[in-house]
């Protein structure tokens, strides 16, 4: 059951399908340029970054810090 | 402050509502959201992302076929979307992307992405609408995902291509900025990018042809799971990479003012000792920049807000904070000449920075180099200022540069014909009008400079 106490807009709605489609295709040669610069051995070290990555960690098992 | 009174900002979403008891936030849940609020409780949802600092942590208080109240750990100082930096306002957005992934990988998901459901606790973005999770259905599009570019991404990229001046457009725009606008706003070679073109442009079209669903076919669309995760990870992925450009100067700040190293290092031996003197636990640096003098203090602070007008100053806090790791200390840009007004309903769903920072009432107010910006550029007499000082914390530290500062000087004498008006700026003057509210508890000029510090509390003050 959704409350609709704000307008989703149709336009986004169906739009959705379209940029589900574009993302698709962006990600896909995102990793796919990444194997090959990782096969060139020319892949980024990443660790120095701001932000993390979007996975959210389980935490019920490891209950430590 | 009305007891038992349902907040300003509460009356969008019928699932619920936040009111104060005795000064304490809680929040109702209505049996419309039973079912959902016992699923994230029971499947350990709420658990996880408590435990992962990402949803506000809250309590069960009482719990009946009526209602259920809860009370969510107290956040000492909200900010607005309005008031955060580039970095601030990314962590926001990949905070909702983060929690919308999560969300559809068990079972639920976000019901709306306003900016507004995200501020600042601790050194770090975290969610507070927790009733904003419901239920996934299969197939469905995301229904909040208009919103979350309207809130997030717009904002976000036309800070990109034109500064951090877009980011304050969210003070006006509070039910995000419209996506015409947006995508008007955005340069042409935008439209060449496959992910600003599907995600602004492709997106205000569809809008601009559908903008009236009589039908409710909105109702209709649909999207496979796999899909929506694909619009969520490339959304987070180019908001990850996304850079302001402008390029900033703070790192090398200090260096450029007219501070020898002994004159900076006394200012800030005369900042510790006073603040610990005071016994201090809260303070604002009204002008703070990028935190140094606020870090250089000893004491053990509970919360510091720190604010600059400089969005790049503010940033450049903001990641020396999640470097550090550091939780007391929450930065926000605020023009000291026009603090964040109260907007929304009634002018009472986003409160203003006046009646926060009064609730919040902090110990010690530091006013460093911020007076002959108030009084030059602001033409802000010391009347005024001495009065809006007084009116949120008992104790003032203020640092008086004199006429003859070169700062003071250069502002001086970019007022040309003008210069004249501004007589009035010295030292004589600044203790007559700053007596009026407050007592000089100590006052110490710093060597070799040409400037005064001041321990200053108020008159009505104990």
């Amino acid at each position: 059951m959704h409350f609709l106490y704000f307008d989703p807009g149709l336009g986004a709605m169906l739009v959705q399908a379209v940029v589900a489609a574009v993302a698709a295709v962006v990600l896909f040669s995102k990793e796919f340029m990444f194997k090959v610069k990782a096969f060139f051995g020319i892949s980024k070290n990443e660790n120095d970054e701001l932000f993390d990555d979007i996975e959210i960690k389980d935490q019920d098992i490891e209950n430590k810090k | 402050m009305v007891d038992n009174s349902k907040h300003a900002s509460s009356f969008r979403d019928p699932s619920g509502y936040i009111f104060t008891d005795e000064g304490i936030i809680k929040r109702a849940i209505f049996p419309i959201y039973f079912k959902q609020y016992k699923a994230l409780k029971t499947t350990g949802f709420f658990e996880n992302l408590f435990k992962n600092k990402l949803l506000i942590p809250h309590t069960e208080l009482s719990a009946n076929d009526d209602k259920i109240v809860i009370q969510p750990e107290n956040i000492p100082f909200i900010t607005y979307p309005y008031e955060w930096s580039f970095n601030m306002y990314k962590e926001a957005a990949l905070l909702t992307l983060k929690l919308q992934k999560y969300s559809i990988e068990h079972g639920f998901s976000l019901k709306d992405a306003t900016a507004f459901n995200v501020t600042f606790h601790e050194g770090k973005a975290i969610f507070i609408d927790t009733l904003s999770f419901d239920f996934y259905q299969e197939n469905t599009p995301w229904r909040a995902y208009k919103q979350f570019i309207t809130h997030f991404l717009g904002p976000l990229v036309l800070a990109h291509y034109h500064g951090a001046q877009p980011l304050k457009l969210m003070s006006n725009f509070i039910d995000g900025i419209p996506i015409k606008m947006i995508a008007s706003m955005l340069p042409f070679k935008s439209k060449m990018s496959p992910f600003l073109y599907s995600n602004i442009h492709l997106l205000a079209k569809f809008e601009d042809k559908h903008n009236e669903d009589y039908r409710g076919e909105a109702k209709a669309s649909t999207l496979s799971k796999k899909g929506q995760q694909n619009i969520i990870e490339s959304l987070y992925d180019y908001i990850k990479k996304l850079t302001l450009k402008e390029h900033s100067e703070w790192g090398n700040y200090y260096n450029k003012t007219n501070y020898s190293d002994d004159a900076f290092i006394q200012k800030s031996t005369i900042i510790n000792q006073w603040i610990s003197n005071l016994n201090t636990e809260t303070l604002i640096d009204v002008g703070g920049n990028d935190g140094t003098f606020v870090r250089k203090i000893d004491a053990k602070l509970k919360q510091a807000l720190v604010c600059d007008i400089d969005n790049n100053a503010v940033d450049f806090n903001y990641k020396t904070i999640k470097e550090h790791k550091e939780s007391f200390m929450t930065p926000f840009v605020l023009d000291v000449l026009n603090p964040s007004a109260a907007v929304g309903f009634q002018n009472a769903e986003r409160d203003s920075f006046i009646n926060r920072i009064k609730s919040f009432a902090p110990d010690v107010t530091l006013a460093l180099a911020v007076i002959h910006h108030m009084s030059l550029s602001g033409n802000v007499t010391f009347d005024m200022s001495a009065k809006f000082f007084a009116s949120f914390s008992s104790y003032l530290v203020i640092e008086f540069p004199k006429r003859n500062d070169s700062w003071v000087q250069r502002l001086l004498n970019n007022k040309v014909d003008f210069k004249d008006h501004f007589d009035f700026y010295n030292l004589e003057n600044f203790e007559q009008s700053y007596a009026t509210y407050f007592d000089v508890v100590e006052k110490i000029s710093i060597q070799n400079s040409e400037r005064v510090m001041y321990l200053l509390k108020t008159k009505d003050g104990n």
